[in-house]
């Protein structure tokens, strides 16, 4: 555990590019500059000058208030945005081509609604092309391990809320991801069942090598709980890149009484406002 | 949470229709209700139509109570003349629902997914929608004769405007989250079209299809009268002219009967493709 958080220190150390450490840094942004067409013409810069090295393995949250080009960073990664300056490189690769390595999870669980909670779970192999019966069984797996397996064969309207984005975590996990892109996965569930889904997601990711997260959210006490490392976003810039080296596997509900918790949590607060 | 969270799987359950004690004595005590208003509202119809007969309330020649009619759909299930004549036009009322329905979905799929092809077609489109319909029987069955030809293009002409807007707007019902999912999880266009907008689509389409069933049925219906070798509207029109009121009355009365029918049938085909569908919304 204490290797996988100081390994990212060690990557970001040097202005190493990313030929200086091939294969450690799971994402990179070089010098990414992104623009979208004015709606009076010319240019609007949401981004720029981003030099972000994300090693394999780490979890990092990404913060920032609304606007701040936070989804746009991630949206590059998955290859949905392209950079108007710059490069980004996924797995080592061109996002795009990365993209069978990669994991999605939105706000928004975007559960198919014509799919039972299985179907949804086997979208992303159905896509792949993985066959009927091994879809079968890894959707039921997944399900369970996120206590759901007696609502295989429930429709998306006949679960709730906390249920649907715990079909979207199996869905997630099922595609047994490198890289996991999440944009504010929790941000539409109600207190309580956010507590219980992001419990849910960090069993998952604690229990198993560590993939490489990207998570973006607006929820400073979230990022604090969750990750290895927070990059604190700006008006199109980094503000501040901390490094959370409490201990794992986290308690979700203990982790708060952490000293390190509050210091970054307050350290954070202060950069926001 | 896992503990607190299980309620909720059984109670989700439940929604679906797993929780048999109170459903099944609501549901059929509605159904009761409302079978019982309908067949009420049938008969103080009928009690009506018969007053206006007995009062005279109508020109005499118009004036032909139930009971007749009644004799006449009799008379003419014996004869076999009912039956031969609903084969001919529904055999119609299918080919060209058929038919111009599986045009209309694909132009409308089509149309809805290339948005520049529908900005230049949209204003020929909504010309040609708007040209009552019932004037090109005559071009029509000069062009094609008086047969079952004639009869579809009719309705074609129905069917498929309204099945083609109704997929069209179906397949612009997408969710961009799913579009965007979709896309990062590396589904091809192919994959994108058969497993997300053909499924958005299906409950539009399957809305205009009900409608279309029903358009097809008015234009045959429509045609026939006009010129037809045979069909129920070819039996009305003969009727009409031979000032046979009470058999107008009962085919009229038929054909009602039918469309009826055909949405039932549209109906429950409709719930069982649609069963993903919250109950609200179906």
């Amino acid at each position: 555990m204490t290797m996988i958080s100081t390994a990212p220190r060690a990557a970001r150390s040097a202005d190493a590019g990313p030929a200086a450490n091939p294969g450690r840094n799971a994402i990179e942004f070089e010098g990414v500059e992104v623009t979208y067409p004015a709606p009076q013409g010319g240019t609007r810069t949401v981004l720029s000058g981003i030099d972000l090295q994300i090693p394999a393995g780490e979890f990092t949250a990404i913060v920032g208030r609304s606007g701040c080009g936070k989804t746009t960073l991630l949206n590059m990664a998955a290859g949905l945005v392209d950079p108007a300056a710059g490069t980004v490189s996924v797995m080592g690769k061109a996002p795009r081509d990365a993209r069978s390595q990669l994991g999605f999870m939105l706000a928004r669980d975007a559960l198919l609604p014509w799919r039972s909670a299985l179907r949804n779970v086997e979208y992303g192999l159905e896509l792949r092309g993985v066959s009927r019966a091994k879809r079968r069984t890894l959707g039921r797996q997944w399900l369970q391990a996120v206590h759901l397996e007696d609502a295989g064969h429930l429709w998306p309207w006949q679960l709730s809320q906390g249920m649907r984005q715990r079909v979207a975590l199996a869905r997630t996990w099922a595609l047994d991801p490198d890289v996991l892109l999440m944009d504010e996965p929790f941000a539409a569930l109600d207190v309580n069942t956010r507590m219980s889904v992001q419990r849910e997601f960090l069993e998952l990711w604690q229990r198993e090598e560590h993939r490489t997260v990207i998570f973006v959210t607006h929820d400073l006490g979230e990022a604090v709980a969750l990750a290895d490392r927070i990059v604190l976003m700006g008006e199109g810039k980094i503000l501040d890149d901390v490094q959370v080296d409490i201990p794992r596997p986290r308690e979700l509900s203990t982790v708060s009484a952490d000293p390190q918790y509050q210091a970054i949590y307050e350290r954070l607060r202060e950069r926001l406002h | 949470m896992q503990v607190l969270d299980r309620p909720s799987v059984s109670a989700a359950a439940a929604a679906g229709g797993a929780e048999p004690t109170r459903r099944t004595w609501k549901v059929p005590r509605e159904m009761l209700v409302v079978r019982g208003a309908q067949i009420l509202l049938g008969l103080a119809w009928l009690g009506l139509w018969q007053l206006t007969a007995d009062r005279k309330w109508l020109d005499p020649v118009l004036a032909k109570t139930p009971g007749q009619s009644w004799d006449y759909l009799v008379t003419a299930a014996r004869s076999g003349e009912l039956w031969t004549n609903t084969r001919y036009t529904m055999v119609a009322v299918l080919i060209a629902w058929i038919l111009a329905g599986a045009i209309g979905v694909v132009v409308g799929v089509a149309l809805g997914l290339l948005p520049r092809v529908e900005r230049v077609l949209t204003p020929f489109l909504d010309a040609a929608n708007a040209m009552p319909r019932i004037a090109l029987a005559p071009l029509f069955i000069v062009a094609l004769g008086i047969n079952t030809s004639a009869k579809v293009a009719l309705a074609s002409t129905l069917v498929f405007f309204i099945v083609m807007s109704g997929a069209r707007a179906g397949v612009r019902s997408t969710d961009a989250e799913w579009l965007r999912l979709s896309t990062v999880l590396g589904a091809r266009k192919s994959q994108m079209f058969l497993k997300v907008l053909i499924p958005v689509a299906t409950p539009a389409i399957f809305a205009a299809l009900r409608l279309g069933l029903i358009y097809s049925l008015l234009g045959v219906v429509g045609s026939e009268l006009i010129s037809a070798r045979n069909g129920l509207g070819q039996l009305v029109a003969t009727y009409s002219a031979t000032f046979r009121m009470e058999a107008v009355y009962a085919i009229l009365l038929f054909l009602a009967v039918i469309a009826v029918v055909l949405n039932q049938v549209m109906s429950h085909a409709e719930r069982w493709f649609l069963r993903w569908q919250p109950p609200v919304d179906r």
